[in-house]
């Protein structure tokens, strides 16, 4: 279902099950029979409705939860291996960060539990302060800072040991519109210059068409991939938005959403 | 700003003691009500300054007692609570037992470890009060420790943390608002348990003691000067809680905890 050519996927899923109280009376078909390729510095979004399975996929793919049935290898590595090694970073819709800690020391969290020592800890976190523009703020507490700038400490965080891969669980969902697109643009920028791989959910079709190389369309009862949609957007900036290729796009995700067959032909009239 | 919110908090109380004190005087002398009866506060406040270092000693005697109490009492709810974090079995023993405990009156128990342990030495004190600080110290670090946002527990183990590193990481510096919330309820109690443990016999230089041996001899001027310095004691064991608290974390009380 994907043309990534081989060696360069970063992520694969065949066949992936995921079910919940297998056998049980409630039990819930999350994910039936997934099939993925991501290829290597690839973004791609996961959207569709609430139960559509999108988050449990990113979460199978982090260890976070168990397979029932398939493979998924994550950097040519089952997904257990892969967290063990620390070879993706997350975010999530909550910030999660420690109160009890400055933003700093939140940023040095994962490389505390590798066993860096203070100076190179120090060193990595500042440097990714700069990058995310909060390195004035490096010894506020959390609580200080504002939504947004919480989940920048929170993307820092996930960068913190370089992982090429980064999954995110709708992490600009409780943001408003205004820091949404600023925060946007600001990922771009950082995935431009880490040339990572992303898995983002959620369940804005802007987001995701601004965002992404390819939006995977998830249905749900039983959870399954319905659509994916390719987007040719070429180099992104805030006046894409506007444009009649963004649009087609989106409207392209929105009927794929709606259960209509993905027209290839419209989903790259601004192929540039 | 900080000054003028203290303030406008430490006036209210005052005044309202104030006004509480000043009615009670009026009503003993426009009444002319006898001191066994109720002494007036200015009876009250001219015993207590001219006994005041009897005062000191009653109160350091008793203020020790629930210091050791509560220091213990505080080790074991730690310990209880850290083993009951780990192992779900352990909680749903100890919960139960630990809630028994705390319903056992002091007035039952103190006797008891008086013929157990020596009723001449401060032991049996110490454990009554011991006693009556683990519960709330048990119940509320446990919650501290279990009570962590499942979001920031998937955190941790994206991050492949180890149980032992996510209790270092996590649990404990989440627990810490906990764990003042039970000294705060905790430290006057232990100052109440110190004083009742002394009502059964035992060395008489108690706040306790002083307040029975009072009252005992219709001294009730003298008792009420006890009283007093037994609430101060509560008071200061109560203001040293939040001091702490205020000191080692900054953090509580914010609402937009993330």
């Amino acid at each position: 279902m994907s043309n990534v050519p081989p060696g360069k996927e970063a992520v694969t899923v065949q066949g992936l099950w995921k079910i919940f109280n297998q056998g049980l009376a409630n039990e819930v078909i999350a994910l039936s029979d997934v099939s993925l390729t991501v290829a290597s510095g690839e973004f791609i979004s996961l959207i569709g409705p609430s139960g559509c399975g999108k988050s449990t996929l990113l979460r199978v793919v982090g260890d976070l939860t168990e397979v029932t049935r398939g493979d998924v290898k994550v950097a040519g590595v089952d997904p257990h291996e892969a967290r063990t090694q620390q070879l993706y970073g997350i975010a999530f819709q909550q910030a999660a960060l420690f109160d009890w800690r400055s933003v700093q020391k939140n940023v040095e969290l994962p490389l505390e539990l590798l066993g860096w020592n203070k100076q190179q800890r120090s060193n990595r976190a500042m440097e990714l302060l700069e990058m995310v523009q909060l390195a004035d703020f490096a010894n506020h507490r959390p609580w200080e800072l504002s939504g947004g700038m919480q989940q920048r400490v929170a993307i820092a965080r996930s960068l913190a040991v370089d992982p090429p891969l980064l999954l995110m669980d709708e992490p600009f969902g409780a943001l408003d519109e205004m820091t949404r697109e600023r925060m946007q643009n600001e990922l771009l920028r950082i995935c431009q210059e880490t040339q990572k791989t992303i898995i983002f959910v959620t369940h804005s079709i802007p987001e995701a068409v601004y965002l992404s190389d390819r939006v995977i369309v998830m249905s749900p009862r039983p959870g399954r991939i319905t659509g994916v949609v390719n987007i040719n957007l070429g180099a992104r900036n805030g006046d894409i938005r506007e444009t009649d290729s963004f649009y087609s796009s989106v409207i392209a995700v929105r009927e794929a959403l709606r259960g209509r067959p993905v027209n290839e032909a419209d989903s790259r009239v601004g192929e540039v | 700003m900080t000054k003028k919110l203290n303030f406008n908090l430490i006036w209210p109380p005052v005044l309202i003691a104030a006004l509480f004190l000043g009615t009670w005087q009026f009503i003993v002398v426009a009444n002319d009500i006898q001191p066994y009866l109720l002494p007036a506060p200015s009876m009250i406040a001219d015993i207590f300054t001219s006994d005041i270092s009897l005062m000191w000693s009653a109160a350091f005697y008793t203020g020790t007692t629930a210091f050791l109490g509560l220091l213990f009492g505080t080790i074991l709810g730690l310990t209880m609570a850290l083993i009951a974090q780990r192992l779900v079995v352990v909680n749903k023993l100890i919960t139960p037992l630990a809630a028994g405990l705390a319903t056992v009156p002091i007035i039952a128990l103190t006797p008891i470890l008086n013929n157990m342990f020596n009723i001449t030495s401060r032991t049996p004190r110490v454990l009554v009060t011991m006693i009556i600080v683990l519960f709330p110290m048990f119940v509320n670090v446990t919650r501290g420790l279990l009570q962590v946002q499942p979001v920031q527990l998937e955190l941790m183990r994206s991050l492949n943390s180890k149980p032992r590193m996510t209790l270092k990481v996590l649990r404990i510096p989440n627990a810490i608002p906990f764990f003042f919330t039970g000294l705060k309820i905790a430290a006057p109690l232990a100052v109440i348990a110190a004083l009742v443990a002394e009502y059964f016999g035992g060395p008489q230089e108690g706040l306790g003691s002083r307040i029975a041996s009072a009252a005992a001899n219709t001294a009730y001027g003298r008792a009420w000067a006890y009283v007093v310095a037994s609430i101060i004691t509560g008071l200061v064991f109560y203001l040293i809680v939040i001091a702490l608290e205020k000191w080692t974390t900054p953090w509580t009380g914010r609402s937009r905890s993330t």
